[in-house]
């Protein structure tokens, strides 16, 4: 028995963060098969623990604030996979724990975790301006997004 | 002048960050804090209904959005002119002690956890949350786990949702809680004080047993001796919900006490070129510079201050800690920065047994939870002690509620001053001319700042993974990087 958890992280008030709330809203109004759960979550930290366990897929989708000196474009999209995430673990400061740690914790505990993960970031503009709107590369993004997740739900479904 | 940057960054960009300037004979000359500037907050809530701030201000963060919610909460009370409902306001605190045990917890064992357990000089990768739970066990970590579930069932059932409570209304909250939910929370909330005694027992075990940490946590590395900030009741004994600011002085007396209304005759604001965050100082005293003693106006508003400011813990057990805490460390007040991490599980088990006096409390599920407004003030302040300390709200509106100004001083601003100078002390105890300087030791400055738990506010979650940390040593006049340690990078 597969399942699959949709999740969109995000602030929705600091403008392009809201982009992977945004994402998991609009996939929600649509038809989707019926192992597929979709939910937003504004935090991260175990609290992802909490969220991902049970499931045997997650696909996250959230803002990504590249370094100026990278070459990253706004609105190009990253994806990243669980090995992406191995090999960090420090906590560095108050309450992140990656999400590397966060799986190999719950499996430490015993919990069935997702064996397969996927983070698609979409590369911001801004991210620390209050605000609701997402900028005009983060917004069209946020549309190849959707139809990059739905592909990959159809492949999984047939 | 070299210098050496700590540098954590949580989204790759809006960090904060620690510069420690280094001169030609290698000995500490400066340290400055720095956060990530968010923009544009007042903007964002001038001309909406003030009600929407008690839903909004909790988004500014992930880590505390519960004291945003009831500090938002109780400064649209003030701004109406309500009373609270007594059943209300009983539910409120119960929340808001859930959430302080929750959010104590999670510190302890994540953050602070890592050092002590594992030893501050030991290996990054074995310091950390994997590392705590190879040691502890895991029968803790689970424990733990479960703990952290159950609050947030607790905090759910009251605020209607996790993580973003939306019961908080003018004059009480929106629902009552059944007598089938006020069984289980009452169920909860024994588990809560089970939980924080065996934390104490553990924090006794693997610290206060062992004559390095005692040490350490005494040493002058750490020390400050700043006036303390802490919310009271009318006995003077610590209250994370309500009550009337307390600050006390250097050798425990008190200095004044006032309504949290009264906020901005009592504390000022010092601001400093190369930082957008303000320095808050006492007024009465002064800003004399980022110094301590009975002349700075520098204050802490933290666990450890709010022991410091209070009389007493109003719970029995917590009572006994307390007591504990200041015959071992010589005495109110304690200026031990790291003692804060003993302050803090002194604080869970007073919040499990407060909680759990709330859940037993016959009114709790008293079904009249709200006052409706009758009229409207148009200026109002709330304050609570938030985990990181003393939080205040203060809104005006126009005489249709619309918001029209919005000010807030957030825990970790409270202590902006102190953080700096914990720094710099550490720092300069820890970095001599010629030495060598390590991982361990950068942790070990990292450890002054880690007491307080600070929160840049931005911090909601981190992508890709870990906290990344670039440490760099540059030469002031080249401005070249002499040398350089990156983690998770």
């Amino acid at each position: 028995m597969t399942s699959t958890l949709v999740l969109g992280m995000g602030n929705p008030i600091l403008s392009d963060d809201g982009v992977g709330l945004l994402v998991a809203e609009k996939l929600r109004g649509t038809s989707l098969p019926n192992d597929v759960e979709v939910l937003q979550s504004e935090v991260a930290g175990l609290r992802l623990l909490e969220l991902v366990r049970g499931f045997t897929r997650v696909i996250i989708i959230d803002a990504l604030k590249s370094p100026a000196d990278s070459a990253r474009e706004p609105g190009e999209i990253v994806r990243y996979e669980a090995s992406d995430f191995k090999g960090g673990q420090r906590y560095g400061s108050a309450h992140s724990i990656g999400l590397g740690t966060v799986l190999e914790l719950g499996d430490r505990l015993g919990y069935e975790m997702p064996r397969d993960v996927v983070v698609y970031a979409i590369e911001a503009v801004d991210v620390e301006t209050f605000g609701e709107q997402l900028s005009a590369p983060v917004a069209a993004a946020a549309e190849r997004v959707i139809a990059l997740i739905r592909a990959d739900l159809e492949a999984d479904a047939a | 002048m070299k210098k050496v940057s700590i540098d954590p960054i949580t989204r790759l960009e809006g960090h904060g960050k620690i510069e420690i300037f280094v001169n030609d004979a290698g000995e500490v000359a400066n340290v400055y804090f720095q956060v990530p500037e968010l923009r544009g907050f007042e903007r964002f809530c001038v001309g909406r209904p003030v009600e929407e701030l008690a839903r909004i201000t909790p988004r500014i963060c992930g880590v505390c959005p519960e004291a945003h919610h009831m500090a938002a909460t109780k400064a649209i009370d003030a701004v109406f002119g309500v009373e609270v409902a007594p059943a209300g306001r009983l539910l409120r605190e119960l929340l808001y002690n859930a959430f302080y045990v929750t959010d104590h917890t999670t510190h302890f064992y994540i953050l602070a956890g890592p050092d002590f357990i594992m030893g501050p000089q030991s290996d990054p990768a074995a310091r950390n949350i994997l590392g705590v739970v190879g040691k502890v066990g895991l029968e803790t970590a689970g424990a733990m786990i479960n703990l952290r579930a159950e609050a947030a069932e607790l905090i759910s059932m009251i605020g209607g949702k996790q993580i973003h409570p939306v019961c908080g209304l003018p004059g009480g909250v929106s629902q009552a809680i059944t007598a089938e939910q006020r069984d289980r929370a009452v169920e909860i909330t024994t588990g809560m004080v089970e939980f924080a005694k065996f934390t104490l027992q553990l924090f006794d075990d693997v610290v206060l047993k062992n004559n390095d940490y005692v040490d350490l946590i005494k040493s002058d590395a750490f020390n400050h001796a700043t006036y303390n900030m802490g919310m009271v009741d009318a006995d003077n004994k610590v209250n994370f919900y309500d009550g009337q600011i307390r600050i006390t002085g250097q050798d425990g007396s008190e200095l004044e006490k006032f309504d949290g209304k009264d906020y901005l005759d009592h504390i000022a604001e010092h601001v400093e070129p190369y930082s957008y965050l303000v320095y808050p100082y006492l007024k009465s005293v002064g800003w004399k510079g980022f110094v301590d003693g009975k002349d700075s106006g520098v204050y802490r508003a933290s666990p450890l201050s709010r022991l410091n400011a209070a009389d007493g813990m109003a719970t029995p057990l917590a009572q006994q800690e307390y007591e504990r805490y200041f015959s071992t460390l010589g005495g109110r007040p304690v200026n031990a920065t790291l003692a804060t991490h003993w302050a803090r599980l002194v604080e869970l088990l007073y919040a499990a047994e407060r909680a759990h006096e709330l859940a037993t409390d016959p009114e709790i599920i008293n079904p009249d939870v709200r006052n409706i407004p009758t009229g409207i003030v148009g200026e109002g302040v709330g304050v609570v002690e938030a985990p990181r300390g003393t939080l205040y709200h203060h809104y005006k509106t126009d005489d249709k509620g619309m918001v029209t100004n919005v000010n807030l001083i957030v825990g970790t601003t409270n202590n902006n001053a102190a953080i700096s100078m914990s720094l710099k002390k550490a720092a300069e105890g820890l970095i001599k001319g010629g030495t060598e300087i390590g991982e361990g030791t950068l942790n070990m400055i990292e450890m002054a700042f880690r007491a307080y738990d600070p929160c840049f506010g931005c911090a909601t979650h981190t992508l890709p993974g870990d906290m990344p940390l670039e440490v760099t040593v540059k030469s002031e006049s080249t401005r070249e990087i002499v040398t350089s340690v990156k983690r998770n990078m």
